[in-house]
């Protein structure tokens, strides 16, 4: 979803969103993903306001399309201060607010999937795909490996453990790490 | 991102802010639990080197436990420091401000020449205050008494599922660690580190500080500080597409032919190196030690084959996608073609 779409659900949040966005928004290709954004941001708000959903688990895209295309009782409302660029500016202190309300644990995990997506994300923002952490991971026993073998794993070890020692300012802990590291081959 | 909380309308967000300050009273408890944890995490880096103390550690991870005699002396600025094993081959390490000497067990099948830092070195974290707050969430675990010390507990419990949780005792009047363990999501023991024994604050006498060990030595001085430039220098040829958040550059030692670089967030530590494949061929997996977790894994990039290899006191699956986002850039940089 790209942050124009991302704009029009912030202002169908606030009821001021124009009616060419709405249409863009209901046809894009993936419902799913708007959807769940949507239900997320009202969760944030509901907790924000101490309150419970009312829109959980609810689709309001097809009210939403009747009330566009004239079915419904009440005009949409057109509201043509709608401005990209403003939006953007609060992007960070969003994002920054919302991750450190949950830190602090008002209401965590309440409602919202722990799969690390939506509000979740600006803690761990910098990661690739989810579905890469769970992939399960092929275990080298370190008694399987040949001399040649265990002496390249053990100079990066040492190395590595180097960095520990003096680079990291933890002292006694590295050099234990460094010497461990040379004996674990006994 | 959800704008919609905060919008366009400043008015809003800052109800919002005002609601969130409010949030903030709640847990005042917990915030200052946050800030003496803060303060004795402060007080951790100076106090390892800047006290005066002997004593036994024992280090344990995996199937593996060392126990190791230390000294420790601090004086007009200067660190030094001996350290021998006490079980297995012996050998001992020796350190004089930046001039460090290794005598280590024949039996070890490792070239230590590879490994002893030639290159500039840095004490990266005794003197960059990390904001570990944000990535770990420090609470203040009781007092305790280890190697008959008093001692304070605190527990850092990892915010997110890349990074290991750690839980540290600090004696109280000093603030030198004596005790740590590092432990996984499912709150098992990985790595432990403890003083058996121990004397603060001793006037320790030279002679503490002499090799006495017979055997091949090795020595070397530590260079002064690398400029944080060093760093974009030594990842010439390769960029790293990913690290978990919190993890900085830091300074490395440059040995060998190996490209290292070293990140830290001010407790776990990683280093990746890309090399030319050599000879060897290595499987592609990770290996654990402790809490030490090594991942390979070889990335082609023309008609070059490079080794990647990310080792750290990282989850198996964190140093794989460490590894697995290092993207080679230039193969003629790496020493590709060399060979």
């Amino acid at each position: 979803m790209d942050d124009r779409l991302r704009e029009t659900l912030s202002a169908m949040m606030d009821d001021e969103a124009d009616e060419l966005s709405v249409r863009r928004l209901l046809s894009h290709d993936s419902q799913d993903e708007v959807r769940a954004q949507w239900q997320r941001w009202q969760d944030v708000r509901d907790l924000m306001h101490d309150g419970h959903s009312p829109a959980h688990g609810m689709d309001v895209s097809v009210a939403v399309r009747e009330l566009l295309d004239g079915r419904g009782s009440a005009p949409a409302r057109p509201d043509p201060a709608v401005q990209d660029s403003k939006a953007g500016r609060w992007h960070w202190p969003a994002a920054a607010m919302v991750a450190m309300a949950l830190l602090v644990g008002f209401g965590a995990g309440a409602g919202w999937d722990s799969s690390g997506a939506g509000p979740v994300q600006p803690v761990t923002a910098a990661a690739p795909e989810t579905s890469v952490q769970n992939q399960p991971i092929r275990e080298i026993a370190l008694q399987g490996l040949d001399e040649e073998q265990w002496e390249y794993m053990s100079r990066y070890l040492l190395e590595h453990a180097q960095h520990n020692s003096v680079g990291a300012g933890r002292g006694a802990v590295g050099y234990a790490r460094l010497v461990s590291a040379n004996g674990v081959g006994y | 991102m959800p704008q919609a909380l905060i919008d366009i309308r400043r008015c809003r967000a800052l109800s919002v802010l005002v609601g969130l300050l409010l949030t903030f009273v709640g847990p005042l408890a917990a915030a200052a639990d946050e800030d003496e944890a803060s303060v004795w995490l402060e007080r951790l880096g100076p106090a390892l080197n800047m006290t005066s103390y002997r004593g036994v550690f024992v280090y344990a991870r995996g199937e593996s436990v060392h126990s190791m005699q230390i000294a420790h002396r601090y004086s007009d600025g200067v660190v030094e420091e001996r350290l021998v094993l006490q079980d297995g081959g012996s050998g001992e390490i020796v350190r004089k401000g930046m001039n460090v000497v290794c005598v280590l067990p024949e039996t070890g099948r490792v070239q230590l020449d590879q490994v002893i830092p030639s290159g500039p070195f840095a004490e990266a974290f005794t003197s960059q205050l990390m904001p570990v707050n944000r990535w770990y969430r420090a609470e203040m675990k009781g007092e305790d008494r280890v190697a008959g010390y008093d001692v304070v507990s605190l527990a850092l419990t990892a915010k997110d599922p890349y990074r290991y949780s750690h839980r540290l005792w600090l004696e109280k009047s000093t603030g030198l660690l004596v005790k740590s363990h590092v432990r996984n999501a499912d709150g098992e023991v990985l790595e432990q580190f403890q003083f058996t024994s121990l004397h603060i604050g001793e006037d320790i006498p030279d002679s503490e500080f002499e090799i006495r060990t017979q055997g091949r030595e090795i020595s070397r001085t530590l260079d002064e500080p690398t400029p944080a430039a060093s760093v974009v220098q030594r990842m010439n040829g390769w960029q790293l597409g990913w690290r978990p958040e919190g993890f900085m550059p830091a300074a490395a030692p440059r040995s060998g032919k190996g490209r290292a670089v070293a990140f830290s967030d001010g407790l776990a530590a990683f280093s990746v190196f890309v090399e030319p494949a050599g000879p060897v061929t290595m499987p592609t997996g990770a290996s654990k030690i402790g809490a030490t977790t090594v991942y390979m894994h070889q990335v082609k990039e023309g008609d070059n084959a490079f080794l990647v290899t990310v080792v750290g006191e990282l989850p198996p699956q964190t140093a794989r996608q460490v590894a697995e986002s290092v993207r080679i850039k230039d193969s003629l940089a790496l020493g590709g073609g060399e060979s």
